[in-house]
């Protein structure tokens, strides 16, 4: 059905506040007598996720942010039936509030570059029409009927894709490995279940693009010879499950899947299998279990997947990205991806850009960028007065990147070196609020959550490693838990059964290598210097710095500061419940966090002198303290809690 | 399957591909330490305890792998016992002792890599399970009741049956507790209730019957052996559940294919020697046998105290500690008119109570009581037995031992009349012994039939004459021998076979055998073949030949039920013809 329609006005956000004013904006349009005119698409992920709900009017690209019900009237009125800009929904540029018109001019969008994302916020995922009209199918249309199986190995393996699910696999080795196995069923399977807390990469893709991950797969089943497919899709995904669902019958209907697919004598089906909520599934030999009805429990790898996979079939699994970039590598050629990226990882990468960034959310770029450009330009920079501490990538698996070596270009090698890894693709910005201690008990609790408990080390190995921690992190602490520790991550890494446990000290390992000092700050000194180890800070207000000004005493949850206008302010130690919100809300770095051994019967026993410079916890270790008394006779030197002081 | 070649511990061994590298270590008796391993079960890699160092073919970087799991490739180099393996050991011990730190398997391999104290905190000092998954594999894959299997995720994982209820489809085979390394888990019988004694039949479905067996190999029980149990009813065959000791025998002697074999004799001569039962003790519910594992029978007793039983012919207790007290009761199921006892008296037990008083006071130097009616001596040399018995310190009580209670502190409370004081007495004893009745065995009923044989009221088989004819029955050819016919003693028993073995070598020497001449005949004109006389012919003398009745004049008596019973009129008894009988009715009443 060909309908002229002048302007699509693309809503995404779909999971957030957009299905709020979604029915108002239908009813607006058609009250204006618009609705032959305008067409309102439910789309995919744009990726300013701070920013949202956001909706694109498209032509001619105008790009709208922070959209509510109310605007709804204004928006129709000025910009659908009068064409004219509404400047207050605009896109402000993190630095210098610039107001951007459109979506293509957003420098944060400029150094990206969206390949497998491309469709996502542009096309209504379901329908397939408008993914053929932007150039879908295309691929499959060209491997079906103008190459063989082998030229088309061939031309990945060219290419230099590796498996974006984390492990960096050269996808066309994978391939071949899986054509040349014996057995004449094969498989080929979409890893869709992305368990790394903060990853959303593959669900937009999924939800966005659905079309995009099935042509690659049929392309794939083609090369490798396998005519049943599978996408594993997580059961906390139910979009991306009716997406796919609705996309793979339409384009059965169209020929594109079932029997003799575009003449070529070649049948591929494709069927959902959904998890039900283990982490671990996603590792790709427990997912085969999950998908013959089993208990997701991984299996000893010695034999491939590739040759004995799915009901001890050759199977071929990739992770949802990586199909999804195969319909660009056919149609643009193996020599275009090749050109973009490093010389060890070649094309784009999609990452979740969250944490303390101005511009968090779903990006995509060139391997070989820094680390560095992802968070300052595009993701616009940590929020104003903090300084970036670290970057965190691959999820539970990774490991924390320091500020100091932003500069390294993303690619799977640099990653590793550096102690982290790619992994799927989340990407964690920590500023100095953030307590690394902290970070790898948090990833600890996790995998002690997800972990099958089929093998001692990682069941049992995971669980004490997470006992040390918390205790670390609780001020309980004992002189052998960090030697213990480190020997439990290399018995963990060594001996276990799985990824899972392989890369489970993978955060313990990384921030030990970073941020030792942190570690035995919190051992030795029972100090959390970032303030979120609760049991291990105390905060104080420091009276020369202190205004009166009584932002801290609204902050403070607990009624727990005193103090009169324009006078220095005090925090009543015993009511205070070391949340820092007063830290948070103080303008003129007048709250320190001390460690906690310093209160002794409710008061502060050492007065501290504060340093220069920008609010910085850490305080006042790292500089000198006068007047002090300090009954172990430290003299000079703040460093430790005073001996004999009471926790 | 290809060969292989690979170092292990810097030594070159030969194998192939389809084994893995614990098997070949195995085989060379390269020891390697394992906790989820079993030969028979499809290797895991749970325990993460066999781990060795591997370098691959071509590559010079180690790393590490399980051994139950890694296939034995070709040009591998294996470090069994070097430091990294160590060191994964000794965590992965220090972990499983802080898990389960009472279990003393975990503590000796511990110790063997210097953990002596659980190196965390201990959550619960009890745990004995390490979630090897041997029970769950022996369970499903094995037995294939699938009763057991693990639920819950990561550190809440535990094993049991479904939401770890008790469930009917545990067969209560006993596989997981044998292959569990770690004892975390008991059979109990429910019924018996305080259960926990060592079996004084055969432990498994698969026994050598006895050491004195001919031949000495093993048997399997067919009512027991889960093979045969797990009857696939859709299929109507057994199933291929289990099968361990097909799997182990290195003689692959195991068949289970093997079907009865139905061998067809023409004999001139049977002896019945089916020998006797125990009566069933627990009819009679006031001896409380069942209820507590030290009530045992007479023969139960002497498997206790053979050599070659499963105490090697010590007397113990259930718990294994020597008892000091016991008690012997004559007559349990004998000389009595209950329903469901009997009357007769059992011969054998008189003696075999005084053997066993001897056994007890000879091997535990225990106080033995006797409980008994009469004591009868009757044999060559039994009356002295029985005085150099009394010698020996046995207290012999005479009055019937009424009644046994199992009290709550396990001991048992025999309580009877003592004739001699004239009053109740009670004694609290470790173990009773009862002298239980010896009957005819159960399907005595199914050999009588078979053979043509009665039975006397008592149900033992029926002699030809009580005094003059012991070995014969009243069926030609067929005799009897030994406790078939009654309850004798072995010395009896000796003398009663060889008789029979004797009549038998008469018979069969003779060659021509005189017999009665009155017997009957069947006139095969007139024979329809309705087969009525074959019922009721009590010496089972005639035959279907050929569709009609033939009558073996060897086995006919001549008793004349079959005359008077075929419709037709078509069998004739010699000297007993229809004309015969009239002829003497007429000479008869010419004299009246």
């Amino acid at each position: 059905m060909a309908d002229q329609h002048r302007a699509d006005v693309l809503v995404s956000c779909l999971h957030g506040r957009a299905p709020e004013f979604i029915p108002a904006l239908r009813e607006e349009i058609e009250r204006r007598g618009l609705a032959e005119e305008v067409k309102v698409v439910e789309t995919g992920c744009r990726g300013f996720c701070s920013m949202g709900p956001v909706l694109t009017i498209a032509p001619p690209g105008t790009f709208y942010t922070g959209v509510t019900a109310a605007d709804i009237p204004e928006i129709v009125e000025e910009t659908l039936v009068k064409g004219r800009v509404v400047q207050k929904l605009l896109y402000k540029e993190p630095s210098g509030r610039k107001a951007v018109q459109r979506y293509d001019e957003i420098s944060a969008f400029a150094k990206q570059q969206r390949i497998v994302l491309r469709n996502c916020g542009m096309i209504e995922p379901t329908s397939i029409e408008e993914y053929i009209a932007v150039g879908g199918y295309e691929a499959l249309g060209k491997a079906l009927t103008t190459m063989t199986p082998d030229a088309v190995i061939a031309e990945i393996k060219k290419s230099g894709l590796r498996g974006r699910g984390g492990a960096g696999f050269a996808t066309g080795r994978k391939w071949e490995q899986t054509r040349q196995a014996h057995g004449d069923v094969k498989h080929v399977i979409a890893n869709g279940d992305e368990g790394d807390p903060g990853a959303f990469m593959d669900r937009a893709l999924m939800e966005g693009d659905p079309h995009s991950v099935i042509e690659g797969m049929i392309i794939g089943g083609f090369a490798v010879g396998a005519s049943q497919g599978y996408i594993y899709v997580r059961d906390e995904y139910p979009l991306a499950v009716k997406n796919l669902g609705i996309a793979i019958a339409r384009a059965k209907e169209f020929g594109l899947l079932g029997h003799d697919i575009l003449g070529a004598d070649f049948d591929f089906e494709i069927k959902i299998v959904r998890g039900a909520g283990a982490f671990v599934c996603g590792e790709s030999s427990a997912l085969m279990q999950s998908i013959e009805g089993k208990v997701g429990e991984p299996r000893a790898k010695h034999l491939h997947a590739t040759e004995r996979g799915l009901w001890d079939r050759p199977s071929c699994l990739n992770n949802v990205e990586t199909w999804a970039n195969v319909p660009h590598i056919i149609n643009q050629g193996a020599e275009w991806f090749a050109s973009i990226g490093t010389e060890r990882s070649k094309g784009t990468k999609a990452f979740c850009l969250v944490g303390k960034v101005r511009n968090p959310g779903l990006i995509e770029v060139p391997m070989g960028i820094s680390l560095k450009t992802i968070v300052n330009e595009i993701g616009g920079g940590p929020p104003r007065g903090r300084k970036i501490k670290a970057v965190q990538t691959g999820g539970p698996s990774g490991g924390c990147i320091p500020a100091e070596m932003l500069d390294i270009p993303v690619d799977y090698e640099t990653l590793s070196e550096a102690g982290s890894m790619m992994g799927s693709g989340g990407m964690i910005v920590m500023d100095d609020r953030t307590c690394m201690v902290d970070i790898s008990r948090y990833f600890l609790e996790f995998l002690k959550d997800e972990s099958c408990g089929k093998c001692s080390t990682c069941r049992e190995g995971v669980k004490r490693m997470l006992e040390i921690l918390t205790n670390i992190c609780d001020g309980t602490a004992k002189e052998s838990d960090l030697p213990m520790l480190e020997a439990l991550a290399k018995t963990v890494a060594s001996s276990s059964l799985c990824g899972l446990g392989k890369s489970a000290p993978n955060p313990v390992l990384s921030t030990l290598r970073y941020f030792h000092k942190e570690y035995e700050q919190h051992i030795h000194d029972k100090y959390c210097a970032s303030g979120v180890c609760r049991s291990l800070v105390a905060y104080v207000i420091t009276e020369e710095k202190c205004k009166g000004c009584g932002l801290c005493v609204k902050a403070c949850p607990q009624d727990g500061i005193s103090g009169s206008l324009k006078q220095p302010h005090e925090i009543d130690q015993v009511k205070c419940i070391h949340c820092g919100a007063c830290f948070d809300a103080c303008k003129l770095d007048a709250v320190q966090i001390v460690p906690r051994a310093m209160v002794v019967d409710g008061k502060v026993q050492v007065p501290v002198i504060t340093n220069e410079g920008p609010k910085r916890p850490g305080g006042p270790l790292d500089v000198p303290v006068r007047n002090v008394t300090t009954p172990g006779g430290n003299g000079g030197n703040g460093h430790g809690a005073p001996k004999g002081a009471k926790r | 399957m290809t060969k292989t070649t690979l170092t292990i511990d810097g030594q070159l061994i030969q194998a192939d591909d389809s084994m893995t590298i614990l098997e070949v270590c195995r085989k060379n008796n390269i020891p390697i330490p394992t906790l989820c391993y079993h030969p028979v079960l499809e290797p895991y890699g749970a325990c993460r305890l066999c781990t060795v160092e591997v370098k691959q073919k071509g590559r010079n970087w180690s790393s590490l792998q399980t051994s139950c799991t890694h296939p034995a490739w070709d040009g591998l180099d294996v470090q069994t016992n070097s430091p990294e393996v160590r060191e994964a050991r000794k965590m992965v011990m220090g972990l499983m002792l802080s898990r389960t730190p009472n279990v003393p398997v975990i503590q000796e391999l511990a110790a063997e890599y210097g953990v002596t104290e659980p190196p965390f905190h201990v959550e619960d000092p009890n745990e004995k399970c390490i979630l090897c998954g041997l029970c769950v594999r022996v369970c499903n894959d094995m037995v294939q009741a699938h009763v057991l299997n693990f639920s819950g995720r990561g550190a809440d994982r535990k094993v049991g049956p479904p939401f770890m209820e008790k469930t009917r489809q545990c067969l209560g085979c006993g596989a997981c507790t044998i292959v569990c390394p770690t004892g975390a888990i008991d059979i109990v019988l429910e019924e018996a209730g305080v259960y926990a004694a060592k079996p004084l039949g055969p432990t498994s479905a698969i026994y050598v019957p006895s050491l004195q067996a001919v031949p000495r190999v093993p048997v399997i029980d067919t009512d027991s052996c889960i093979r045969f149990r797990q009857y696939d009813r859709s299929l109507g065959q057994i199933t291929d559940a289990c099968g361990a000791c097909q799997q182990l025998c290195e003689a692959h002697a195991i068949d289970f294919t093997q079907k009865d074999e139905i061998v067809e004799l023409n004999v001139g001569a049977i002896v019945v020697a089916t020998g006797f039962q125990m009566w069933d003790s627990s009819k009679l519910s006031q001896y409380s046998y069942g209820k507590s594992p030290n009530i045992i029978t007479g023969l139960e007793f002497e498997r206790l105290s053979n050599a070659g039983g499963p105490t090697l012919g010590q007397i113990l207790l259930a718990d294994g500690r020597k008892p000091e007290t016991v008690a012997i009761i004559h007559c349990v199921g004998s000389r009595d008119k209950n329903p469901n006892a009997h009357e007769y008296c059992s011969r054998i037990c008189c003696m075999y109570s005084l053997k066993h008083a001897h056994l007890v006071r000879d091997k535990t130097h225990a106080q033995v009581y006797e409980f008994y009616m009469d004591m009868r001596a009757f044999g060559k040399g039994y009356e002295e037995f029985y005085e150099r018995v009394q010698e020996e310190g046995v207290v012999m009580v005479r009055g019937r031992g009424a009644e046994v209670q199992v009290l709550p502190s396990g001991k048992l409370r025999v309580t009877g009349e003592d004739a001699n004081l004239g009053k109740l007495v009670a004694v609290d004893v470790d173990m009773v012994v009862l002298s239980s009745a010896i009957e005819a065995p159960a399907d005595a009923s199914k050999v009588s039939a078979l053979f043509g044989l009665s039975r006397t009221a008592d149900g033992w088989f029926a002699e030809s004459h009580p005094k003059l004819k012991p070995v014969e029955t009243n069926t030609d050819g067929v005799f009897l021998a030994g406790c078939a016919q009654g309850p004798k003693d072995v010395p009896d028993t000796v003398g009663h076979a060889g008789a029979a073995a004797a009549a038998v070598l008469g018979l069969l020497n003779r060659g021509e055998v005189t017999i009665s001449p009155a017997t009957a005949e069947v006139n095969r004109t007139r024979c329809v073949g309705c087969g009525d006389c074959l019922l009721v012919c009590p010496y089972t003398a005639i035959a279907r030949v050929d569709g009609k009745a033939q009558i073996n004049a060897a086995l006919c008596k001549g008793c004349g039920t079959c005359v008077a019973t075929c419709p037709s009129g078509a069998i004739e008894a010699w000297h007993f013809t229809d004309e015969q009988i009239i002829a003497q009715i007429e000479g008869v009443l010419e004299w009246a």
